[in-house]
């Protein structure tokens, strides 16, 4: 029991950086592949200021999220006027540039060694009440008018901008809001595990949560998060083939992309209005997520 | 010993050039970063390996060897991951997460064959260095220069002349009209599939010899997207220009500041560099296109 306890809570806080994840990927149409290094970065923030600097958990969560966005904002700027393309490129050598930081500062963050000894202050009702803060943040985004702006440029960007959408301006605050979400999931993850090494926050991390978003369905918020809990919780109870797991992902999503492009949940999102529909028979007006362009698939 | 730097930069900016031209060829024709090449590096590399342990060649036969399957691994991508998303014009988010996916299928499949050990390729050299006055050159460097210009050259010389080039570059500039002049476009783009993969499994090897051969070497493949940034994505010419850029600062970062910084540095020179001169060296870097 208490195995599976920890499985779903590991399972959880993934949700929480999908939710980050899916506003950039999903909402927006771009891809970072150095989003496990802002986990990475909220982990080791969060965590030395409690350890090394006897900060309470509250203060300390608050600043490695705000510092992580101030990163962000960083990586952010030059990439966001150009190409998508860039944004993936840049971040994934910031990828890089974090592990190699983090490997460096033995003194302070323990090197390839790890960093151990944050106390444990994650339980699984604060993994809870954050994971359904965040899906409500982001659902409420995606139906407000910043998604719809984010879903017009997500399909053409010059379209979206001769319609007079601040296209560098949307793509910043996609981005940004990703990178705080990740980094709250990696201030949860850091004092769930009570240890964390450089190693747990490579690309293939990043590349993993993308895989999980494009699995539940790219325009799908709903999708994405069953997907996650499906990938994440059911390698963790069939351990033993730990090292076929990424084969059978890559198979599984290989075949998505060829053969249902749009996911397994498309467009579907289990919304209030949905679940009125349910109880109501006959009633047509309860449709509110035709927001998606068609055209995108 | 500031020449001996620039010579050691050189060599390895000339493997990074390989990359990020590899790189680039797939990205001029279907407008998307090939998140792939890295382990179709790596894995073309063990092949190259398990090829120079059976039949203990020397380097020139591993080099085909290793060539001809980063080919073949990269054809049978094209095939697997990208032929349909071609076929249907999907947007340019789906061939990522496709290539992304390719890259972990074929990673995966090496760890899974080699396990996460490290491996060495044999010595193919009797005499490890060549010494001009005091300046000192190792074999693999000067062999992994000559090679990859060589390589280089030799496609520059073919897309530029050949007929074959020709109809590459029509359809990396518009594959529409292109068919419509009687180009077969999925061949020519399974041919820049091939060089790329070609080039990759060079590249792979040159690799293996300088550091170790382990499943997640593909990651050294970052250097070569970091170089086509550098140079302007989609350019080749300032691709090669990149790459040979980062080599010496590279080289020259490790030399002064110690290895464990230099990715910290390199990252911030080219965030700095895409501040003030974003379409990078080349100067036209793809728009897309309405």
């Amino acid at each position: 029991m208490e195995l599976y306890l920890s499985v779903f809570t590991f399972a959880l806080i993934s949700v929480v950086s999908v939710c980050g994840i899916y506003v950039l990927t999903g909402l927006t149409g771009m891809f970072s592949l150095g989003q496990a290094s802002f986990m990475a970065i909220g982990a080791y923030i969060s965590g030395v200021l409690v350890v090394r600097l006897n900060m309470p958990f509250w203060p300390a969560t608050i600043i490695a999220v705000l510092v992580s966005i101030m990163i962000g904002f960083i990586v952010g700027l030059p990439t966001v006027r150009l190409r998508r393309d860039y944004i993936s490129l840049v971040t994934l050598g910031f990828g890089e540039a974090i592990t190699a930081l983090l490997n460096q500062s033995v003194q302070i963050t323990g090197g390839a060694m790890g960093f151990s000894g944050i106390p444990q202050k994650t339980n699984f009702a604060l993994v809870i009440i954050s994971v359904i803060i965040s899906i409500t943040l982001v659902a409420f985004l995606k139906i407000s008018k910043y998604g719809r702006q984010c879903i017009a440029l997500k399909s053409d960007e010059l379209a979206a901008k001769a319609m007079g959408i601040d296209v560098p301006k949307m793509k910043m605050i996609a981005f940004l809001l990703s990178v705080g979400l990740t980094a709250y999931s990696g201030v949860l993850y850091a004092f769930y595990t009570t240890y964390v090494d450089p190693s747990m926050f490579g690309w293939r991390k990043s590349a993993e949560w993308v895989i999980m978003v494009f699995f539940g369905g790219v325009n799908s918020l709903t999708g994405s998060i069953i997907a996650t809990l499906l990938l994440s919780a059911l390698p963790e109870m069939l351990r033993f083939a730990s090292e076929y797991r990424m084969f059978f992902y890559s198979v599984l999503v290989l075949l998505i992309i060829n053969f249902k492009p749009s996911g397994l949940f498309e467009e579907f999102e289990l919304s209030p209005a949905f679940i009125a529909k349910l109880f109501k028979k006959g009633n047509k007006n309860g449709v509110i997520n035709a927001t998606t362009d068609r055209k995108n698939q | 010993m500031s020449l001996q730097i620039i010579i050691n930069g050189i060599a390895l900016g000339s493997v990074y050039a390989l990359i990020a031209v590899g790189f680039a060829l797939i990205f001029n024709i279907l407008k998307f970063s090939n998140f792939a090449h890295g382990s179709i590096m790596t894995a073309s590399a063990f092949l190259g390996y398990l090829f120079a342990i059976k039949t203990k060649l020397g380097l020139f036969p591993v080099i085909i060897v290793s060539m001809l399957s980063g080919g073949i691994l990269a054809i049978l991508g094209e095939l697997i991951a990208f032929r349909r998303l071609v076929v249907r014009k999907a947007s340019p988010i789906y061939y990522f997460v496709s290539s992304i996916t390719l890259g972990s299928l074929y990673e995966a499949i090496v760890t899974i064959g080699a396990g996460p050990n490290f491996y060495n390729y044999p010595r193919f050299f009797k005499k490890l260095v060549i010494s001009i006055g005091n300046i000192v050159i190792s074999r693999s460097d000067m062999i992994m220069f000559l090679t990859s210009w060589l390589a280089l050259g030799l496609l520059v010389v073919m897309l530029a002349k050949t007929r074959i080039g020709r109809a590459v570059r029509a359809v990396s500039f518009d594959r529409g009209t292109a068919s419509l002049m009687g180009i077969d476009t999925i061949h020519h783009i399974q041919l820049a599939f091939f060089l790329s993969g070609a080039l990759g499994g060079l590249s792979g090897v040159f690799l293996g010899i300088n550091y170790t051969l382990y499943p997640q070497l593909g990651n050294l493949v970052t250097k070569g997207f970091i170089a086509s940034v550098i140079g302007g994505l989609g350019s080749m010419s300032g691709a090669v220009i990149g790459a040979v850029l980062l080599g010496l600062t590279e080289t020259l970062l490790i030399n002064f500041i110690g290895s464990g910084y230099a990715p910290v540095f390199t990252f911030l020179i080219m965030l700095v560099f895409l501040l003030v001169h974003p379409q990078g060296i080349s100067g036209s870097n793809v728009q897309e296109k309405a």
